[in-house]
């Protein structure tokens, strides 16, 4: 087996683990260089490689599989560096992007905003008016042309955009779900008017029935389809030049990778995929048999896990239930609602760069949502922030070593960092040390809300589950999440690669094709009906998969159906059961939908006497590419000392004086031997804290596993 | 009659025997403690020195327990009716009060006090207040907006004492009464209503009372459905309840009591120190209620009046008529002073996030009974529920005039959003099944302008921030139509130096429906005079309209494969529908279309810049036709601004306004007061307070010239140009003497010296000079 390179660009670091043969992990790290990322990619692969004692070529050129976990698109999205994009859709209803679904947009915002009626607003337009063309043209629910496609005029309005300037195109027409057969001639025509440009047709972009979220997920598409595809292209042929002659995988929201050359026809696809990798790792660790990879229920191993990346500026929260992480058919830009088969991860403005300060309204003091981000960042940082932030307190706590931040790449100012927190605690009466105690207990409790939230929302009681925490901040707060939300376990996954662990998720990533269906069946269900509709998505997965260099046989189909009950809005995702979709088949799929209501929404809530509703087909194909193994540490017979000395630590909960606590050198500690809290476990690129009370120690894979 | 007795304390109240519950809505008496178990306990102990930073974990967590609880209804329901988000929950400290509601309908759960301080009064010695208890109640005289909206209420205790209460109320499918769905728009009184159920134990002790359970259901049309509802509605309270008991547990309760007491008395000294910033005045608002029942060519009026002294705020409903005496016009007194706090909750202490309990005790009511915003028993009152909504307009007027008198809190100052006319669709599909159901588009209507921007176009309602419009492609699944377009409606924001926001036309044609009959039933005059009201001269926005176009020429244009985008494409026989009708049968080549308005606009429209103008003539918003009247803005062929033109056209216009004639009853001031020699300052978007010979007055912010005394009712003093509603550019097309016998017209006042406009308003034509601001002298900054 060769190696395996998972490269995963972050705000302000790229990442690159490489997995050797021998299931040893190397990172090597660059900084990112946007807007034109393919130089940091390269580069952190070549770190990597220099710390293999390899030459980038050998290394490239050998690799099994490169995964990339790219943040071009989101990144665009955020910054406003877009294409011109042009929308043609049904006559009547060019207000579709406009209107927004009126308050629904303020779903994504947080409750001061909802609340604050006088300073709400809209975004600017994903498509200008001016850019928008009407298309004669009407299909109705079922798929009958209620209106023909008035060719001639769409012909009109295509070249009318091409001249405006369009840079590229999106097409969303009403029902086009249930009949493609216009987007489709009109997409023809485009090609034909404006040879050449992006085009994004919605049926094939996401087939969901709902043309305001089909509608944004198209122009998305179109919006980032330009600067994606030269980026990706630029990358391939790099990698091309470097001896690299396989498919390039590229991280999707959805939980799997795609080829490089689908995820050009597909950009949107990699939105939001940044925080997906960490998931997907967890979900693989977690999901190893017998709970080896650290996820329990108490004594029994579970593989219901809840996921906190904690960042620099916000927290992801993922559940993974039975080692299958949970997922949503839309995702937010802003306000913008968009359908997109995507894991849920739900985000908080909580992070590392969270600011701190005093709120007259309330007279108490607020951690976040603002956030002083990596620029000019956190006081201690010294690049010019002035308001200090949970990083900040973190420092004065004794959390982080000032002297030892990145592996002692950045020295830390404490000193500054403890006069803002003086300076925002004033009108409390507050010292630097109680301001940074009261911060982090708020934070904490801000964090434990959310996640207890997102848990509950779906149905699911966080104290059932453990707690995968990383990214540079999650191990810092991991364990007094847990404590506060009833958790017995934290894992931080591979002790130091949680900094890196999305880098990893990406490289122990399956392909993975979504194809949907919508349609809208009442029972009683026509089997015939639906077995032939999944046949045909069947056919498109293995197109896409074929079109993939994967070989048909080496492709897992899963078939999974949406159902409601009739006159209720609960629609829950159920998996086909094994056998043919006949009479019978139709009857367990029945109860098991029936099953997992009342498991989700609880006993006696559906209502079967009003009838049974089908309202989506899918199919997810997975393959697994490269298999790899995590290599296992053996339990030496004699520890090593790992202690490396004693700290002052404030802690937020504790007596309000400083405690002596113990240091450890995680990179020295060896399966088998643990430590007993207070303590801090420090690696290069994070620290667990271990509060009192609770013990930590080091699984056979090398992650750090904190008991409460 | 006025009914008011004060409480000391506790900020006076309308209470006394005649807010019985029975005839008139129940207000709590003075000593309603006196009356309660004298064996149930209320937890009262609070940490007092709690450390600032617990409180926020517990106000956060609070917060999270409060929105899960809405969550937990939702998931557990499945109705169509509570994912369009049409309730609300609170959490209520032990004697009622509310420590928080959340971002739904605002008013929805307005009964929680008074349901729980009814069920402490009249259930708590026989029936009992124990642990795992759950009432319930729909009596709109004593804790529901209308019938439809049903509450729920759960004791929490601690140990043996009552600690706090939790509460949501949640539209229903249907709870009986003449119509199906709940909105009997021909009830002639209470008794066509849906069924009313006084508070009842439905869970004792943690165990749901089957019996009562048969009982509440009976009288539906859809009692499985009913029942789910309920089920959910009791799993919500319980969630909530639970999560509470967890959190005394983890941090005591004293902690948490204290955490609720400090987040009330946080909202009362926001809203206290928000009005001591403001002048002592009233500030009121003027509107109508249109047909009592269908084929009434009447409309009543109604008065909101709002007067600020010190820090405390009286709210009372004097000028109001009398209820009529027959069908669903008026709303109760609970509907009243529950629409009027909910606007205060996202317009006044907004970064209390809904914690509304705390600005209520600087409140005092005010309110006189049995007139058309205080209906008693038995009036119809299903209904009735749009002009609760009205009202909740009225209240956004006065509070946007109010918060007009400071520099800092006119940031906040917001015009109303639209009214609306809910349309309701029902028959047979081609299949034989029945629909029947509102169509909800209303919910895009624009947003008012505000003192400094724009109103947002389909913005969705203030008063319920989170509620959407559903996808075309989801309502053409439920009943057998097509929409034709859906579209942004020029004009149909009131004009102003800020734009209201736009609201939106949106038509269907029946497809594979056998039969189709549409009816409506309207907020205010929303289908015959204006649909928000303008602030500080701005102009109010247009009424909506409900049409069926009877043998279209829809066929026609489809064969020529084209569409139809607006109402004037569409050939046929027009029937503007009224605001209460017994519907219209829609023939199988018919079409509807209806009208959503957009936001009321604010300041003088001449003052908008040119440019802005341009801009939205090109964005559609605005027509060229309007630029040129409303706005006194022209723009030509090209798009272009004519700066020339404009300016000549803009002092046409000024000068047509010096025409207007005085208003009269305005020589010689009714009041004097003497010069305080405080800084002039803004008391109304164009108007300033100074001294002058040793007087304070009031004088035309952008003239200078005096207008009158700083006590007088400023309108009575200046030029009134009166016009047709149709003169408010995007109307619907009709004059409201298509459904009114009453005159109405559309009256602006501005300033002798200089024409700037100060008010503009619809009005009956028999109003008189409506005071919209009367200043108290004693209290000139």
């Amino acid at each position: 087996m060769r190696p395996i390179i998972g490269v995963d660009i972050g705000g302000t670091f790229t990442d690159c683990i490489v997995v050797t043969p021998d299931g040893a992990v190397t990172i090597g790290k660059a900084l990112s260089t946007g807007p034109e990322f393919d130089d940091g990619f390269i580069n952190a692969v070549a770190a990597a490689a220099a710390r293999l004692g390899l030459d980038l070529e050998e290394l490239v050129s050998s690799a099994e599989g490169i995964y990339h976990g790219c943040t071009v698109g989101t990144n665009a999205m955020v910054e406003g560096r877009t294409a011109k994009v042009a929308l043609l859709t049904t006559r009547g209803h060019r207000d579709v992007l406009a209107s927004m679904q009126a308050g629904r947009r303020l779903r994504s915002q947080p409750p001061e905003y909802i609340a604050y009626v006088s300073v709400q607003t809209k975004p600017d337009p994903l498509v200008p008016r001016s850019l928008i063309f009407e298309v004669d043209e009407r299909v109705g629910l079922d798929g009958e042309v209620i209106v023909q496609l008035n060719e001639e005029r769409a012909i009109q309005g295509i070249r009318e955009l091409r001249d405006k300037g369009a840079e590229a195109f999106s097409v969303s027409l009403l029902w086009s779900v249930a009949n493609d057969a216009h987007e489709r001639r009109i997409a023809e025509l485009i090609e034909q008017e404006a040879p050449g440009l992006f085009v994004s047709r919605a049926s094939a972009v996401v087939n969901r029935i709902g043309e305001y979220e089909r509608t944004v997920a198209t122009v998305v598409n179109s919006l980032i389809g330009p600067a994606m595809d030269s980026y990706l292209e630029r990358v391939q042929e790099r990698l091309r030049g470097l001896g690299y002659e396989r498919t390039l995988q590229i991280m999707t929201c959805s939980g799997g990778v795609i080829a490089a050359n689908e995820a050009r026809r597909l950009p949107m696809l990699t939105i939001g995929s940044g925080p997906v990798g960490g998931l997907i790792g967890s979900g693989t660790l977690g999901g190893l048999e017998g709970g080896r990879g650290g996820a329990t229920n108490g004594r029994r191993p579970s593989m219901d896990i809840v996921t906190a990346d904690m960042g620099g500026t916000t927290l992801d929260v993922g559940v993974i239930r039975d080692a299958q992480p949970l997922s949503r058919p839309t995702s937010w830009h802003g306000q913008y609602e968009y359908f997109v088969p995507t894991l849920d991860v739900r985000s908080i403005g909580s992070g590392g760069g969270s600011i701190i300060r005093y709120d007259e309204e309330l007279g108490t003091l607020r951690v976040g949502p603002l956030s002083a981000g990596s620029r000019p960042g956190p006081v201690c940082y010294g690049r010019g922030g002035e308001q200090p932030t949970v990083t900040d307190a973190n420092l004065v706590l004794g959390y982080i070593n000032a002297e030892n931040f990145l592996g002692g790449e950045m020295k830390l100012d404490a000193d500054a960092a403890r006069r803002a927190l003086g300076a925002a605690g004033e009108p409390l009466g507050f010292s630097a040390d109680e301001t940074a105690m009261a911060a982090i207990r708020i934070v904490e409790n801000q964090m434990a809300d959310a996640i207890r939230v997102a848990s509950v929302q779906q149905g699911y009681d966080p104290r059932r589950m453990s707690m995968f925490a990383y990214g540079g901040a999650g191990p810092l707060h991991g364990a007094a999440l847990a404590r506060e939300l009833g958790i017995k376990r934290v894992v931080v996954p591979l002790s130091d690669l949680a900094a890196g662990w999305s880098a990893f998720g990406v490289a122990s990533s399956d392909v993975l094709v979504v194809e949907e269906d919508a349609l809208s069946l009442l029972s009683p269900f026509d089997a015939g009906l639906l077995a032939g509709r999944f046949e045909k998505l069947e056919g498109e997965v293995l197109a896409r998969m074929e079109a993939q260099d994967i070989a048909v046989d080496d492709v897992v189909l899963a078939r999974y159906v949406d159902m409601r009950y009739r006159r209720q809005v609960n629609e829950v995702e159920v998996e086909v059961p094994d056998g043919p979709l006949d009479a019978g088949g139709v009857e367990r799929l029945t109860e098991a939908f029936e099953r997992e209501y009342s498991r989700l929404f609880g006993e006696g809530t559906g209502y079967a006497a009003a009838g049974f509703a089908v309202t989506g087909l899918r199919i997810r194909g997975t393959a697994r590419l490269g298999e790899f193994d995590l290599a296992e540490r053996a339990v030496p017979a004699a520890a090593a000392e790992a202690r490396r000395g004693e700290r002052e630590i404030l802690f937020p909960e504790g007596s309000g004086a400083r405690e002596t606590v113990a240091i450890y050198d995680g990179r020295a500690m060896s399966p088998g031997a643990g430590v007993r809290g207070p303590a801090i476990v420090e690696f290069p690129d994070t620290s667990v804290i271990v509060h009192d009370g609770a013990t930590a120690g080091i699984d056979t894979f090398g992650s750090v596993v904190v008991e409460l | 009659m006025t009914v008011t007795e004060s409480i000391a304390g506790t900020g006076s109240q309308t209470a006394g025997p005649v807010w019985d519950g029975i005839t008139n809505s129940y207000r709590p008496p003075e000593d309603w403690r006196a009356d309660v178990d004298p064996e149930l306990r209320f937890h009262t102990e609070t940490d007092k020195d709690l450390d600032p930073i617990t409180f926020e974990v517990i106000r956060n967590r609070l917060w999270s327990i409060n929105i899960a609880h809405g969550e937990q209804v939702t998931r557990v329901s499945g109705s169509p009716v509570f994912a369009s988000l049409d309730f609300n929950m609170a959490i209520l400290a032990e004697d009622g009060e509310i420590v928080t509601n959340a971002p739904y309908i605002q008013w929805m759960a307005a009964g929680g006090p008074f349901g729980v301080r009814y069920v402490l009064q009249h259930l708590s010695r026989e029936s009992g207040v124990h642990p795992g208890d759950v009432f319930v109640v729909n009596d709109p005289w004593i804790a529901a907006i209308h019938e439809m909206d049903v509450l729920f209420l759960r004791p929490v205790f601690v140990d043996d004492e009552l600690f706090c209460w939790t509460a949501n109320a949640g539209h229903q499918y249907d709870l009986g009464g003449v119509q199906p769905g709940g909105w009997p728009q021909n009830a002639i009184d209470v008794f066509h209503d849906p069924t009313i159920f006084t508070p009842f134990k439905i869970v004792s002790g943690g165990r749901l009372n089957s019996e009562l359970e048969r009982l509440y259901v009976r009288n539906s049309r859809e009692p499985g459905m009913l029942a789910l509802d309920l089920r959910a509605q009791i799993s919500g309270v319980t969630f909530s309840g639970e999560r509470i008991s967890e959190l005394v547990e983890r941090f005591g309760a004293a902690a948490v009591k204290g955490t609720m007491r400090r987040i009330v008395d946080n909202a009362q000294e926001s809203m206290r120190r928000k009005l001591l910033s403001l002048p002592d005045g009233t500030w009121s608002e003027v509107k109508y209620f249109d047909h009592k029942l269908p084929g009434d060519r009447n409309t009543y009026r109604m008065q909101l009046n709002i007067t600020k002294r010190g820090d405390r705020l009286r709210i009372d409903n004097h000028g109001t008529e009398p209820q009529p005496d027959e069908g669903p016009l008026g709303i109760t007194a609970l509907a009243m002073s529950g629409s009027a706090v909910g606007m205060l909750a996202v317009n006044v202490v907004y970064e209390q996030l809904f914690s509304i309990g705390g600005a209520e005790r600087q409140i005092d009511w005010d309110i006189e009974p049995g007139l058309a915003t205080s209906i008693q028993h038995p009036a119809a009152v299903g209904a009735g529920v749009l002009n609760t909504i009205a009202h909740a307009g009225a209240m956004q007027s006065c509070l946007a005039k109010m918060l007009a008198c400071d520099p800092e809190l006119a940031q906040d100052s917001m015009a109303p959003s639209a009214e609306y006319a809910a349309v309701v669709v029902a028959g047979r599909a081609a299949s034989g099944e029945q629909y029947g159901q509102a169509i909800l588009d209303h919910f895009a209507m624009g947003s008012g302008a505000r003192s400094f921007k724009d109103g947002i176009g389909t913005s969705g309602p203030p008063w319920s921030p989170l509620t959407f419009l559903l996808n075309v492609e989801a309502v053409e699944q439920w009943y057998p139509l097509i929409y034709l377009y859906r579209r942004e409606l020029p004009d149909s924001g009131g004009a102003g130096r800020w734009r209201g926001g736009t609201g939106f036309a949106y038509a269907w044609a029946p497809y594979r429906a056998a039969s189709m009959e549409v009816m409506t039933f309207s907020a205010g005059m929303t289908l015959s005079g204006y649909s928000a009201a303008g602030v500080g001269g701005g102009y109010p926005s247009p009424a909506a309209r409900v049409v069926v176009v009877q043998g279209s020429d829809l066929e026609e244009w489809i064969s020529r494969r084209e569409l139809p985008v607006g109402l004037d494409d569409i050939g046929g026989e027009r029937i503007y529908l009224a605001g209460k009708n017994n519907g219209v049968a829609v023939g199988i080549d018919g079409v509807v279309e209806a009208v959503v308005g957009g936001g009321g606009g604010y300041g003088d429209p001449l003052l908008r810049e040119p440019d802005r103008v341009v801009a939205d003539v090109a964005a559609g918003a605005v027509s060229v036709a309007a630029a040129a009247d409303a706005y006194g803005v022209v723009v030509d062929h090209l798009g272009k601004l004519d700066v020339g033109a404009t300016e000549r056209r803009r002092e046409v216009l000024r000068s047509e306004r010096g025409n207007w004639a005085a208003v009269g009853g305005g020589e010689g001031p009714a009041s004097s007061t003497a010069a305080t020699g405080g800084a002039p300052g803004a008391v109304h978007p164009a108007i300033v307070a100074r001294d002058e010979s040793g007087r304070r007055v009031l004088a035309c912010r952008a003239c200078d010239r005096v207008l009158c005394d700083y006590a007088d009712n400023y309108k009575r003093h200046v030029l009134r140009g009166t016009a047709p509603v149709s003169a408010l550019p995007g109307g619907p097309g009709v004059e409201p003497s298509r459904f009114l016998d009453p005159e109405v017209e559309f009256r602006r006042y501005c300033c002798p010296g200089c024409g700037t406009l100060l008010s503009s308003e619809v009005v009956r034509g028999d109003e008189g000079t409506v005071a919209d601001m009367i200043l108290l002298p004693d209290s000139a900054p």
